[in-house]
C-alpha cells in the first residue's frame, strides 16, 4: 500500500491533538494539562505541514531544476511551513507562561491540583 | 516627516519598539522607563485620534501594504473609519487605566511593556485584513493578558490567570486550525481575497473550518457557560486589567468577529442564539451576584452577548447600515461605562455591593457611580440608549418578536441588579467608602463626560436637535453646578427656569397636547410652587426637579416615538432619583425602578411594532397601524397602566408616592403620574379612536381594569394610618376612573377622563401639599398621632375639607361633574356593572376621606400639638391657587369642560350640548351653576337661622378636657385610640380582598428569576477542567447547531 507522508503526518497530527486533549481534560496535576496543551499544539502544527504538502513535489525554489510554468503542480506549498514556524514560536511562549503560573501556584498553594484553584466560582 | 510619523503602522512599531526598549531603559533609569511608557501611549492615542478626526471629516481609508508586495501575498492592514473609532477608544482607555495599574508598574518595567504590547496587539486584531496574521494578533493579545494576570500575585488571582489561559489557549488553537483549513480550501488567508472565493469554502472540511474559525473568535467573546474563566478574572485580578480585558481585549475580538462574520453568512442564525442566550443567562446570573466586580463581569459578558446579537441580527435582516450606530453606540456605551465602573470599583475597593452603603455621603462618588449606571442600564442621553433603540425598531421590523422581548427582558435584569447595588450606595452610613486619592477618580470622570458627549454626537447624528432634546439633561447638570447656592434661590431659579423654557412650548400646542400643557406645565408649575416653602440647600433636589420639570416640556414637545421616550426616560430616571431623597424610600426605590422599566421597555416594544408596519417613528403615524393595532395598542397601553398604577401592577406606588419628601410627593401623584395619562390618551387617539385597526377588546379589558382598580385604591386606602400612603392609595383608585374613561373612547368617556384628570390633579394637589404641611409641623404621617388640628392649622382644615369634597364626587363641587360624566359615558356605552362598582368604589372612597379629615382635624388635640402653627404660607400658596381652581371650576363648569371638548374635537361624534349653564347627555343634564346656588342655598338658610337664633341661646364654648365633650381618654396609649383602625369592622368584611395577592405574584416573579440564575450558575465550578471541558462542548454544540450532523 502507497501512504503518502502527508497522510501520516496528518493522522499522527490528529491522534496528538486527541491525546492532548484527553490529557487536558483528565488529569488533575497543571503540570500534566500542560504536556496535554503541548501536545494538542504539536498535533495542529503537525496537521498544518500536511495541508501544504504535495506527494511527490520538490522544494519550492524556482530555479533551473523547476519549470516556472509548471512549478504549481510541482513543489510543495511554501507558506504551511512557514506558519507553523510562526505557531510553534507562539505556543512555545504560550507554553512557557504556562509553566510560569504553575510555578507561582505551586509557590502560592503548595499543589498543583487544578481542583485546589476554584476560589472564584458562581 | 510628520506625515511618516503619524502612520498608522506605527500603532503597531512604535508600541512594539518601546515595548522591547523599556526592560532595557529601566535598568539604567526608572524614570526614563516610565517616561517612555507614557509618552509611547501619548503617542498611539494622538496617531489613532487624529486618524479618527481626519476619517471622520471623509479622509479616505489607509491600506497598508507590508513588505512591499501587494495583498493577498503580503499582509496587509486596513485603517478605516471603524478601526480608527475602536483602536482610539481602546488606546484611549490604555492610557487612562495605567494610571490605575501605577502600583504595579513601580519597579516593574516588564509590566509597562507587557502593557504596551497588549495595546499594541489589540490594535493589529482590529486592522490586519488576514487571517494568519489576525491570529498572531490574538496571541499577542493573549500573551500581554496572561503577563497582567500574573501581576498581582493572590492565590486567587493566580488560579484565575491560569484557568483563562488554559480556556483562550483552546480557542486559539481552534482559530488556527481554522485558518488553516480556510487556506486549505481558498489558497489565500487574506480575508477580501477569501471573500471572493466564498464557493471554495464548502463540504465537510469547509464546515469544520467555519466552525472551528467561529468558535475561535466566540469563546473570546465569553459566551455563556463558556465563560466561568472571564468571570474569575474580572472578579480578582487588579480593577486596572479587569477594565481592560473588559473593554480592550474584547474589543479587539469582537473586531474580528465583525471581520469574519461576511465568510460565515450561513452561521448568522447560530451566531445571534449565542450572542442573545449569553445575554439572557449572564444577567439572570449577574441577580445572584453580591460581589461588585464579578458582577460587573456578568454585565460585561452581558453587553458583549449583546453586542454579538446585534451585529449577527443587522447581518441577517441586510441591515448592516445600522451596524454603526447600534453596535457602535453599544459599543462605545459598554467602554466607558464599564471601564469607568472598573476603575471605580477599584478605586473604592469594597468587595461587596452592600458594603458601599455610605457612598451618599460622598457625593461626587455617587454623581459618578449614577451616571456610569445610568449608562449602562441604557438610559437616555448616553449611546447604549440610543443603540438600544434602534436595535429595538429593526428586530420589530425585521419580523423577530422573540429578540425583541429577550432582549427587553435581559435589560430589566440588568438594570435589577446595578441598582440594586446603587441602592446600597443611596443608603446612609457612618463609614463610607473611601478613595485614598481623588485624583484616581479623574479618568472615571472624563469617561462619564464623554458618555454624555457621545450621547449628544449620536442624537446629532441621527438628525435630532441634540440640544433642545438634551435640554432636561444639561439643564440638570447647569443647576447641580450651582447647587451651593442657598435653598430658595435655587428653587427660584428652578422655577424661573422652567416658566421660561416652557412657556414657549405651551403656546405652541394644540389639542390634546395642549390640555395636558395646561395639566403637566401650568399644574406642574403651581404645586412646584410649593418647594419654595423649605430654606434649607436639599443636596441634589433641585438638580433632579429641574430635570424632571424639563423632561415634562420635552414630553408634550415630542413629534416622534423616539422623542418622547426619550422624555419618558428622563423623566423615569429623575423620578426615581427624587423619590430615593426621601428618608424612607431606600426599600422602594428598586421596586419603582424596576417597574418603571417595565413600562417603558413595553412602551418601547408597542413603538418598535408600529415602527415595524408603517417605517415611520412620527407619533401621528401610529393611526396607521393595521395589522399589528391589537399588539401595539396592548403593548402601549400595558406600559402606561404600569405608570398609572392599575391594579395588579401598582405595588410600586403606594411606597413611592408615600415615601417620597412631601412637596415632592404632591408633584408625583397629582403631575407626574398624568404623565401615564397622556400616553394612555395618545396611543388611544392614534390607535383607538383614529385607529385604522380595531382595539375594542383590548379596551374593554382596560375597561374592567380602570373600576377595578377604583375599587381597590379605594379599599386599601380605608385601612392606611399613614396619610401618605392614605392618599397614595387613593391616587391610584381615582386614577383607576380616568383608566376606565379613557377605555370609553366616546366624546363622553374622553372629556370624563379629561375632566377626571384635570380635577385629580387640583384636588390630589391640594391634599398632598395640606399633608405636607401637616407632616412639617407634627413630624409624624401617622393619623391617630394627629388629632384636632382644626384650630391651629385652619387654612390647612379647609384645603383638606375643599379637596375630600372635591374628590368625593358629592355635589357642589367638581367631583360631582366627574362622577355625573363617568356614569352618562358607561351607561352610554353600556358597561352597567362597571358603572356599578365605580358607584361602589366611590362609596368606599368616601369613607376613608371623611377619616381623613376627622381622624387628622377633629376629635382630640394632642397636648404636644397645642402650639402647632399653620402650615408655612409659601406651602399654602400653591394650595389657594387650586382652591381657587376648584371652586371656580365648580361654579362655571363650562370653564373646563369647554376646553376639553375642544382639544378632543373632530375625534368623535359630538354627545354633550350646552343650553345655557347646563350640560346636557342623551341622558340628562347637569347644572353645575344651578347646583351651587342651590347648595350655598342648603346650607346657607339653616347657618343663617342658627346665627340666628344663638342670639337667645345661652352657647357655651366647650373646652378641650371637658368630659362632656371629650369622649376619649387622651393619656392612652396610641394603640387604644379609638381612630387607631378606625375601620376595623370593615376589615374583618373585606378582609379576603385586602390579601397582597399582587406584592405576593410580584414577589415570585423575583424569586423565580433568582432561581433561575442559580440555576444557570451551578454550571460555574471554580474548576478550569470543567471550563476546559465546555470550550471543547462549544465546538461540538455549534458543529450540530449549523447542521454537521445532518
Amino acid at each position: 500500500m502507497d501512504l503518502p507522508v502527508s497522510t501520516i503526518t496528518l493522522s499522527t497530527g490528529l491522534i496528538l491533538l486527541l491525546i492532548g486533549m484527553w490529557g487536558m481534560l483528565s488529569q488533575k496535576n497543571i503540570i500534566r494539562m500542560i504536556i496535554g496543551f503541548s501536545l494538542i499544539d504539536t498535533g495542529v502544527h503537525m496537521i498544518m505541514v500536511s495541508i501544504g504538502y504535495l506527494s511527490g513535489g520538490t522544494a519550492p525554489i524556482i530555479n533551473e531544476a523547476v519549470d516556472r510554468a509548471t512549478a504549481l503542480q510541482n513543489v510543495v506549498d511554501p507558506v504551511p511551513s512557514a506558519l507553523v514556524l510562526t505557531a510553534i514560536v507562539i505556543g512555545l511562549g504560550i507554553t512557557a507562561v504556562m509553566l510560569a503560573f504553575a510555578v507561582q501556584i505551586h509557590d502560592k498553594k503548595k499543589s498543583l491540583s487544578i481542583e485546589d484553584c476554584t476560589e472564584s466560582k458562581w | 516627516m510628520v506625515e511618516g510619523l503619524l502612520a498608522p503602522i506605527n500603532l503597531v512599531i512604535a508600541a512594539l519598539g518601546a515595548g522591547f526598549l523599556l526592560p532595557l531603559i529601566a535598568r539604567r533609569s526608572e524614570g526614563s522607563a516610565h517616561a517612555l511608557f507614557w509618552v509611547t501611549q501619548l503617542y498611539l492615542l494622538l496617531i489613532s485620534g487624529i486618524w479618527l478626526l481626519r476619517l471622520m471629516n471623509g479622509a479616505p481609508a489607509v491600506e497598508i501594504i507590508t513588505a512591499g508586495i501587494q495583498p493577498p501575498f503580503a499582509i496587509n492592514l486596513y485603517f478605516g473609519l471603524f478601526e480608527a473609532f475602536v483602536v482610539t477608544a481602546v488606546n484611549l482607555s490604555a492610557i487612562l487605566g495605567g494610571w490605575y495599574l501605577l502600583n504595579y508598574f513601580r519597579g516593574r518595567a516588564s509590566a509597562m511593556s507587557v502593557y504596551l504590547i497588549l495595546a499594541m496587539g489589540i490594535s493589529g486584531m482590529v486592522m490586519t485584513r488576514d487571517l494568519f496574521n489576525l491570529f498572531i494578533f490574538i496571541e499577542i493579545t493573549a500573551l500581554a493578558t496572561y503577563g497582567l494576570l500574573a501581576l498581582d500575585k493572590s492565590p486567587a488571582s493566580l488560579a484565575a490567570g491560569f484557568k483563562y489561559i488554559i480556556a483562550t489557549s483552546l480557542a486559539s488553537t481552534f482559530f488556527l486550525l481554522g485558518t488553516m483549513l480556510l487556506y486549505y480550501l481558498t489558497g489565500t488567508l487574506n480575508i477580501d481575497d477569501m471573500l471572493l472565493h466564498l464557493d471554495r469554502i464548502t463540504g465537510p472540511i469547509g464546515l469544520a473550518a467555519s466552525v472551528l474559525l467561529l468558535v475561535g473568535v466566540i469563546i473570546e467573546l465569553k459566551p455563556y457557560p463558556a465563560n466561568g474563566w472571564g468571570l474569575d478574572v474580572y472578579e480578582t485580578v487588579p480593577a486596572g486589567v479587569a477594565a481592560m480585558i473588559s473593554v480592550g481585549v474584547s474589543a479587539g475580538a469582537f473586531f474580528a468577529l465583525y471581520k469574519i462574520v461576511p465568510l460565515l453568512a450561513d452561521f448568522l442564525p447560530v451566531v445571534a442564539a449565542v450572542g442573545g442566550a449569553t445575554f439572557l443567562a449572564s444577567n439572570f446570573i449577574g441577580l445572584r451576584q453580591r460581589n461588585v466586580r464579578r458582577m460587573l463581569g456578568y454585565s460585561s459578558v452581558a453587553q458583549i452577548g449583546l453586542m454579538t446579537l446585534a451585529l449577527a441580527v443587522l447581518n441577517m435582516l441586510d441591515k448592516a447600515e445600522y451596524v454603526s450606530l447600534v453596535v457602535g453606540g453599544l459599543f462605545i456605551n459598554h467602554l466607558l461605562a464599564k471601564a469607568g465602573l472598573f476603575w471605580l470599583a477599584g478605586a473604592v475597593d469594597r468587595p461587596g455591593t452592600e458594603d458601599w452603603v455610605g457612598l451618599r455621603r460622598k457625593p461626587l462618588l455617587l454623581v459618578l457611580l449614577g451616571v456610569l449606571l445610568a449608562a449602562l442600564a441604557g438610559f437616555p442621553p448616553f449611546p447604549g440608549f440610543w443603540a438600544k433603540w434602534e436595535l429595538i425598531m429593526q428586530l420589530s421590523a425585521g419580523d423577530l418578536p422573540f429578540w425583541v422581548f429577550a432582549v427587553l427582558l435581559g435589560s430589566l435584569l440588568e438594570a435589577a441588579y446595578l441598582y440594586r447595588w446603587f441602592g446600597f450606595a443611596l443608603r446612609d452610613a457612618e463609614q463610607p467608602p473611601q478613595v485614598e486619592k481623588v485624583g484616581r477618580l479623574i479618568p472615571i470622570g472624563l469617561f462619564a463626560l464623554s458618555l454624555l458627549a457621545c450621547g449628544h454626537l449620536i442624537a446629532n447624528w441621527l438628525g435630532l436637535d441634540a440640544a433642545r432634546v438634551l435640554v432636561p439633561v444639561y439643564m440638570g447638570i447647569l443647576l447641580y453646578a450651582l447647587d451651593g447656592m442657598p435653598g430658595r434661590l435655587k428653587a427660584i431659579v428652578v422655577l424661573a427656569a422652567f416658566a421660561a423654557y416652557a412657556y414657549p412650548v405651551a403656546m405652541g400646542l394644540e389639542g390634546l397636547h395642549w390640555l395636558f400643557g395646561l395639566i403637566l406645565l401650568l399644574g406642574g408649575g403651581v404645586i412646584a410652587f410649593a418647594v419654595l416653602h423649605r430654606s434649607d440647600a436639599r443636596k441634589g433636589f433641585y438638580p433632579l426637579l429641574g430635570m424632571l420639570l424639563f423632561s415634562l416640556v420635552s414630553l408634550l414637545d415630542a413629534s416622534t416615538s423616539l422623542q418622547f421616550f426619550f422624555a419618558w426616560e428622563i423623566l423615569t430616571l429623575s423620578s426615581y432619583l427624587m423619590i430615593s431623597l426621601g428618608r424612607g424610600a431606600k426599600k422602594h426605590i428598586l421596586t419603582f425602578l424596576m417597574f418603571s422599566l417595565g413600562s417603558a421597555f413595553l412602551i418601547m416594544a408597542g413603538f418598535g411594532f408600529a415602527y415595524g408596519e408603517t417605517g415611520s417613528i412620527l407619533l401621528s403615524d401610529l393611526s396607521n397601524v393595521q395589522t399589528s393595532a391589537t399588539l401595539v395598542y396592548t403593548l402601549l397601553i400595558l406600559g402606561f397602566l404600569i405608570k398609572a398604577g392599575a391594579a395588579g401592577l401598582h405595588i410600586w406606588l403606594p411606597g413611592a408616592y408615600s415615601e417620597a419628601e412631601d412637596d415632592f410627593s404632591a408633584l408625583l401623584a397629582a403631575v407626574v403620574g398624568k404623565a401615564a395619562i397622556f400616553g394612555m390618551l395618545l396611543a388611544g387617539l392614534h390607535l383607538a379612536v383614529n385607529g385604522a385597526g380595531a382595539v375594542d377588546q383590548v379596551n374593554y379589558v382596560v375597561g374592567w381594569l380602570g373600576v377595578i382598580t377604583a375599587f381597590v385604591g379605594a379599599l386599601m386606602a380605608l385601612f392606611q394610618e399613614d396619610v401618605k400612603k392614605l392618599l397614595a392609595y387613593s391616587s391610584m383608585g381615582q386614577v383607576g376612573y380616568i383608566i376606565t374613561a379613557i377605555a370609553i373612547s366616546s366624546q363622553l368617556g374622553w372629556v370624563s377622563a379629561g375632566y377626571l384628570t384635570v380635577n385629580h390633579l387640583l384636588f390630589k394637589g391640594l391634599l398632598f401639599l395640606a399633608v405636607a404641611g401637616l407632616v412639617f409641623r407634627t413630624g409624624t404621617r401617622l393619623m391617630y398621632k394627629m388629632g384636632g388640628l382644626d384650630k391651629n392649622m385652619p387654612m390647612t382644615f379647609i384645603s383638606v375639607l375643599i379637596g375630600i369634597i372635591a374628590i368625593s364626587g358629592v355635589p357642589p363641587l367638581t367631583g360631582f361633574g366627574s362622577k355625573w360624566l363617568l356614569l352618562n359615558a358607561l351607561f352610554d356605552k353600556g358597561w352597567y356593572w362597571q358603572a356599578g362598582l365605580a358607584f361602589f368604589a366611590s362609596a368606599v372612597a368616601f369613607l376613608y376621606l371623611f377619616r381623613l379629615i376627622h381622624t387628622v382635624f377633629l376629635g382630640q388635640r394632642k397636648t404636644a400639638h397645642k402650639d402647632l402653627r399653620e402650615a408655612p404660607w409659601l406651602l399654602l400658596v400653591p394650595q389657594i391657587l387650586l382652591i381657587v381652581a376648584i371652586m371656580a371650576f365648580s361654579v362655571w363648569p363650562k370653564l373646563l369642560i369647554d376646553p376639553i371638548t375642544t382639544a378632543i374635537a373632530g375625534n368623535f361624534p359630538e354627545a354633550l350640548i350646552w343650553e345655557g349653564t347646563a350640560l346636557k347627555s342623551r341622558l340628562g343634564y347637569w347644572d353645575g351653576f344651578m347646583v351651587i346656588n342651590i347648595v350655598a342655598g342648603v346650607f346657607l338658610v339653616p347657618l343663617l337661622i342658627l346665627l340666628f337664633l344663638s342670639r337667645f341661646m345661652r352657647i357655651q364654648k366647650v373646652k378641650q378636657f371637658n368630659i362632656v365633650f371629650a369622649a376619649e381618654r387622651p393619656a392612652t396609649p396610641e394603640t387604644s385610640h379609638y381612630a387607631y383602625n378606625f375601620y376595623s369592622f370593615y376589615e374583618k368584611a373585606f378582609g379576603s380582598f385586602l390579601k397582597p395577592r399582587a406584592t405576593a405574584f410580584w414577589d415570585g416573579v423575583s424569586e423565580w428569576s433568582n432561581t433561575i440564575g442559580s440555576t444557570l450558575r451551578v454550571l460555574y465550578t471554580g474548576n478550569g477542567q470543567t471550563y476546559a471541558l465546555y470550550v471543547l462542548f462549544y465546538v461540538v454544540m455549534i458543529y450540530i447547531a449549523v447542521g454537521g450532523m445532518g
